[in-house]
């Protein structure tokens, strides 16, 4: 009976238990891994390996395997998704373009590795993030002035590239020595988008063409323009990472030894392994997930808050932020979390001063117009998730009786009128009475 | 169709790995691959898990020649003989731990094996599947190994017919006698098996039997598969996703079979050595698996095929195959067998070299490299003049010197190699000038250096035209052509334009006529900045050159021009923090100091001093004041009521609201008419009587 009883009271529980992906913690645990070939599970293994060994739980599946699906019975059964499988123009089961768009905009995460030769479904992807692919399928990432110096590789599109995006929060704060292998093909990003961002990029002397043909016209990717590695960060906080080479996700190019052209130095190992690991970390939200909690305001010397403030009071405003470092919540700290008290615009707009544990506070006076206010923090940094509180107050002016009373400017006029009653008062007395 | 899929993904991976398609270079097994070894293999708790998991790494170890492994015997000899010790233990087990004995050597009595095979014999008299078969032929071939003292199989050759019973016309062969579906990667293991009934046989196994397994054998290669550099590897025919083994340890399954059973029979199996080389190559093609099991399948499989009895695979290798004929680079060519070690003496041939793309020119015919012993390396000290810079394809030959080695050793005839010769391109003649348009006059003309820094300063309008050119010469004197030449023309608002420069003749010369570019341009007149970027793959000094500028004065844009392209925003400008907002607050009125609003209520107050001071001077009294007592207790209450109403209007003025003021002041007005009422009238009677007296 009380076994029943317990269980009973599990069954609530069950969901919470099952999925894990969630406000609380937003990592995604369960990636579906799709490949070409099996074999890239041996040949890419670093890669999958740093990421079971932070606890992912990676279910590797052939591309055109007909069983696979992302949902079932209306729920996903990943958290995340990557692709490597540049190939294929088709996916098994009940996956295509349509679903992985859902699977997106539902808010999880992608990693798609293209490479010469890719499908137009994978292009098609790409597209629908915001990056375009080169469109000549023969067409390589050249760069005749920062290629990676080999014994074997002459071609010179095996690039070494160390123009990175500068943000601790997406390539982590460890400065990456070594220069990152690439070999693929170029994209470009689309200037009126704002949600992707180069992360690795190529050198003003790259282009990407066909290594073989000769060049009769321009080729349509050239320079800093070309982008090798992209990361789109869209309005849901899912995030999608895309490369133009699956190779730099391999074993080989983890571990082989590096040294750009034109520069003395050897580095034993390519920035690769740390590149990939670090923006993996943030692909999956181990990094760069903010969440706020605790918003308070009060007037200045009270503790509770009010319902609507008067013109002119002086208020204290607090929030608590804190960033997701893939196993707890730690306290976030910047010098840049900003707060507004806005009607239509800003009317103040402060800086928040923080305590380093997460909490961000400041006062201000209430500014003499009346209205319906709101406390907004729009919080949007380069590589974090953006944050959007507001919270609605409104201002009174004063009230008849809460204005100042005994004006000495009114003196004179106060003294007139006494100085009347008293002569007054005086009068009546000496008028009836005297003889 | 999950053959082709599966095929196609392996190309995939073989591509991703031997990057740049460099096809046919294949490296034998170095140290690199020790290294991997060691990182692969990293026993947890003394112990690498099971025992199969244990002898992969040993074997890996002992194959790769590792000294320095890690001391796992103690744990692991406790299991072995757990096992071996055990008569509940499964078959496979027993097999591995007798694999593992045959590494690590431990301590295991004789009556342990004695026992051991009695049970491996009671198992194979009634087997029926062919894993019962493999794995307890193949354990008691290894208790043969170890302990000498357990006897032969009496009945090898009604084993041998039961094994070979599971076997297919196609070479393949079944798991059990009813289940239909046949695989190559139990063909392996049934030669195994085969191999090792053959060498435990009391007596000689009948001829005609392995004759015609021979033939099996062949059949078993007539399906092998190829890629398009030479490599060769066996691949399932069904695919069931559940037992589907993959290439790699389809391949090596069938590679340790086969040569298992070549190495227990006499006479030839005729193989073709470039098959084998071809499932060297494959193997060496994989690079260094990720995971410890291809790591072993690939080690393993080579450490076969390096000793095998019918063809031994050599392979040919280049250090570098990229060549600066700047720094005098020697053409290197090693060949090692698959694991590395020295090939017999022999001597490469450099058969052709031809320009990779014109099958017909070969620039080089037939050289003999020579031989270093010291460093074991072929090499060629110059490269012919007829070799210039460029995108080569090297076909060397391998020519054994001893007649009795062709028969041990597959070389694989020709092999073809891409070679790139760089080197040094000389710039010459470079110019940039100024063209008037009507008649090609020369307005302005400046030399560039593009060895160095240049910063030139024109300027130009839409009817005249820039002129670049420049010479690029090889180290040979020849024109070269390079695949890159760009000049990139850059506006103040990051505008780019780029052109490729052409070649007429020797030189490379770009003429913008800006009159026919001023639309493309979007009509944006301004500075220009110039750069130049030359570049190819055999070019050493490819470089990318800021040249200077030119100031270009276009015309006004007409209404209908095209605008220009959206430009690329800085992504740390779009997230910065925003400037402070302060409000203003409206400022106070202005007010009087409080001094003068003092002196002026000092000023009100006068005319009251004035009054009082004149009531004084004409003698007030209050000689009317009614001595009565009635109407002087109404004459002072009325004043007191009086006094009342104006504190009253003080108490108003200090704290008491509208409210208040005027109830009270209700009161005190009824009460002030009725007593005013009575004084005033006692008043007026009292004078009226005066009067009227």
């Amino acid at each position: 009976m009380s076994k029943l009883l317990i269980f009973l009271t599990l069954i609530p529980l069950l969901p919470i238990l099952t999925t894990s992906f969630s406000l609380e913690n937003p990592s995604s645990r369960r990636v579906l891994v799709l490949l070409d070939d099996l074999a890239l599970k041996s040949s890419h293994s670093v890669f999958f390996n740093s990421l079971q060994s932070r606890g992912f739980d990676l279910d590797f599946k052939l591309a055109d395997d007909p069983k696979i699906g992302l949902h079932r019975y209306g729920q996903y059964l990943y958290d995340g998704l990557i692709l490597f499988c540049p190939t294929t123009e088709r996916f098994g089961g009940s996956i295509d373009l349509a679903a992985i768009l859902e699977f997106v905009d539902s808010g999880h995460d992608l990693i798609i590795a293209a490479d010469s030769n890719a499908s137009d479904l994978i292009r098609e992807i790409a597209t629908e993030s915001g990056v375009d692919f080169d469109e000549d399928p023969a067409a390589l990432v050249i760069d005749h002035s920062s290629y990676a110096v080999s014994n074997t590789e002459g071609d010179h599109t095996l690039i070494a590239s160390d123009e990175y995006i500068k943000s601790d929060v997406i390539l982590g704060s460890k400065k990456i020595e070594a220069p990152v292998l690439f070999q693929g093909i170029g994209h470009s990003l689309n200037p009126s988008n704002s949600l992707v961002l180069k992360v690795l990029s190529a050198s003003p002397s790259a282009y990407s063409s066909n290594p073989k043909s000769k060049l009769s016209n321009p080729p349509s990717l050239t320079g800093s323009a070309i982008s090798l590695v992209s990361i789109v960060q869209a309005r849901n906080n899912a995030r999608i990472l895309i490369s133009g080479s699956l190779s730099m996700f391999s074993n080989r190019f983890f571990r082989s030894e590096v040294q750009k052209a034109g520069s003395p130095t050897k580095h034993e190992k390519s920035g690769n392994e740390q590149f990939l690991t670090e923006l993996s970390k943030w692909v999956f939200h181990e990094r760069g997930h903010l969440k706020a909690m605790n918003v308070r305001h009060h007037k200045a010397g009270e503790a509770d808050e009010p319902t609507i403030y008067r013109v002119n009071d002086d208020l204290e405003y607090s929030v608590e932020i804190y960033e997701w470092s893939g196993a707890s919540w730690e306290p976030y700290v910047a010098d840049d979390v900003q707060v507004q008290f806005y009607m239509m615009s800003p009317y103040v707009l402060k800086n928040l001063s923080t305590d380093k544990k997460g909490s961000y506070f400041t006062a201000f006076k209430v500014p003499d117009v009346y209205g319906v206010f709101q406390f907004k923090v729009e919080y949007q940094r380069l590589g974090y998730t953006s944050l959007s509180l507001s919270k609605q107050i409104p201002v009174r002016p004063f009230k008849h009786n809460e204005y100042e009373r005994f004006i000495p400017a009114a003196y004179p006029y106060y003294g007139a009128a006494f100085s009347m009653m008293t002569g007054f008062f005086i009068f009546t007395a000496v008028h009836l009475y005297s003889k | 169709m999950g053959m082709a899929r599966n095929l196609g993904g392996f190309l995939v991976l073989f591509l991703a790995i031997s990057i740049c398609e460099a096809a046919s270079i294949f490296q034998p097994i170095s140290d690199s691959h020790r290294s991997a070894a060691l990182e692969l293999f990293s026993p947890t708790d003394g112990s690498f898990g099971s025992l199969e998991e244990t002898y992969e790494a040993l074997r890996t170890f002992e194959v790769l020649g590792i000294k320095k492994r890690p001391d796992i015997s103690a744990t692991s000899c406790q299991s072995v003989s757990e096992t071996l010790g055990s008569s509940t233990s499964s078959l496979k087990d027993v097999f591995h731990a007798l694999k593992v004995n045959s590494v690590l050597k431990c301590k295991v009595n004789d009556e342990t094996f004695q026992g051991v095979a009695k049970r491996l014999k009671a198992v194979l008299n009634d087997a029926s599947s062919l894993l019962d078969f493999y794995y307890s032929i193949g354990s008691l071939v290894l208790i043969k190994d170890q302990n000498s003292e357990v006897d032969v199989l009496r009945d090898a050759d009604g084993i041998f017919r039961s094994i070979k019973a599971l076997s297919q016309s196609d070479g393949r062969w079944r798991y059990s006698s009813n289940n239909p579906e046949s695989s190559t990667y139990a063909a392996g293991l049934a030669l195994e098996a085969l191999a090792g009934t053959v060498s435990l046989a009391s007596s000689e196994i009948d001829q005609s039997l392995i004759v015609t397994l021979k033939n099996d054998i062949v059949k078993l290669f007539d399906s092998i598969e190829k890629y398009d550099d030479g490599s060769f590897y066996f691949d399932e025919k069904l695919v069931d996703a559940r037992e589907h083994q993959g290439p790699l340890s389809t391949t090596s399954s069938v590679v340790r079979g086969f040569t298992a059973f070549a190495s227990v029979t006499s006479g030839s199996i005729n193989v073709p050595g470039d098959k084998i080389l071809g499932l060297a190559k494959f193997f060496l093609g994989i690079g260094i698996p990720g995971n410890s099991k291809d790591f072993f399948n690939q080690i393993d499989s080579l450490a076969c095929l390096e000793n095998n009895r019918v063809s031994v695979p050599l392979i040919l290798s280049l250090p570098a195959t990229v060549l600066s004929l700047t720094k005098k680079d020697q053409l290197k060519v090693k060949v090692n067998t698959v694991l590395g070690s020295s090939a017999p003496p022999l001597t490469v041939k450099l058969v052709r070299a031809f320009i990779s793309g014109t099958k017909d020119s070969s620039v080089i015919e037939s050289l003999e490299l020579k031989f270093d012993p010291e460093t074991a390396v072929h090499f060629l000290d110059v490269l012919p003049k007829s070799v210039d810079v460029g995108n080569y394809k090297f076909v060397f030959e391998i020519v054994l010197h001893d007649s009795e080695d062709k028969n041990v050793y597959a070389t694989g005839g020709q092999t073809q190699v891409p070679v790139f010769v760089t080197g040094l391109i000389k710039i010459d003649n470079a110019e940039i000038a100024v063209l008037d348009s009507d008649h090609g006059s020369v307005e302005t003309q400046k030399k560039l250096d593009l060895a160095g820094e240049n910063a030139v300063s024109l300027s130009a309008n839409h009817l005249q035209k820039l002129r670049l050119s420049f010479l690029l010469a090889t180290p040979r004197g020849n024109i070269f052509k390079p695949h890159q030449a760009f000049l990139k023309l850059r506006h103040e608002t990051k505008v780019e334009h780029i052109f490729v420069v052409g070649n007429s003749g020797k030189q490379f010369e770009i003429i913008l006529d800006f009159l026919g570019l001023v639309e493309k341009f979007f009509y944006l007149s301004g500075r220009y900045d110039i750069e130049l970027t030359v570049g190819d793959a055999v070019m050493e000094n490819s470089f990318l050159r800021a040249v200077g500028h030119v100031e270009l004065d276009l015309p006004e844009a007409p209404e209908k021009a095209p605008r220009p392209p959206p430009l690329a925003v800085d992504p740390s400008s779009r997230y910065g923090p925003k400037a402070e907002i302060t409000h203003i607050f409206r400022a106070p009125e202005k007010r009087p100091p409080q001094e003068l609003s003092l002196a002026f209520l000092g000023l009100t107050l006068l005319p009251l001093v004035g009054f009082l001071i004149g009531l004084l001077r004409i003698g007030v009294n209050l000689k009317n004041f009614p001595t009565s007592a009635v109407p002087a207790t109404f004459a002072l209450l009325f004043h007191l009521g009086i006094a009342a109403v104006l504190l009253l209007y003080v108490l108003f003025w200090l704290k008491l609201d509208l409210f208040i003021t005027l109830k009270a002041l209700c009161f005190l007005g009824t009460f002030l008419m009725f007593v005013g009422h009575r004084i005033l009238s006692h008043l007026a009677s009292t004078s009226a009587k005066l009067k009227s007296a």
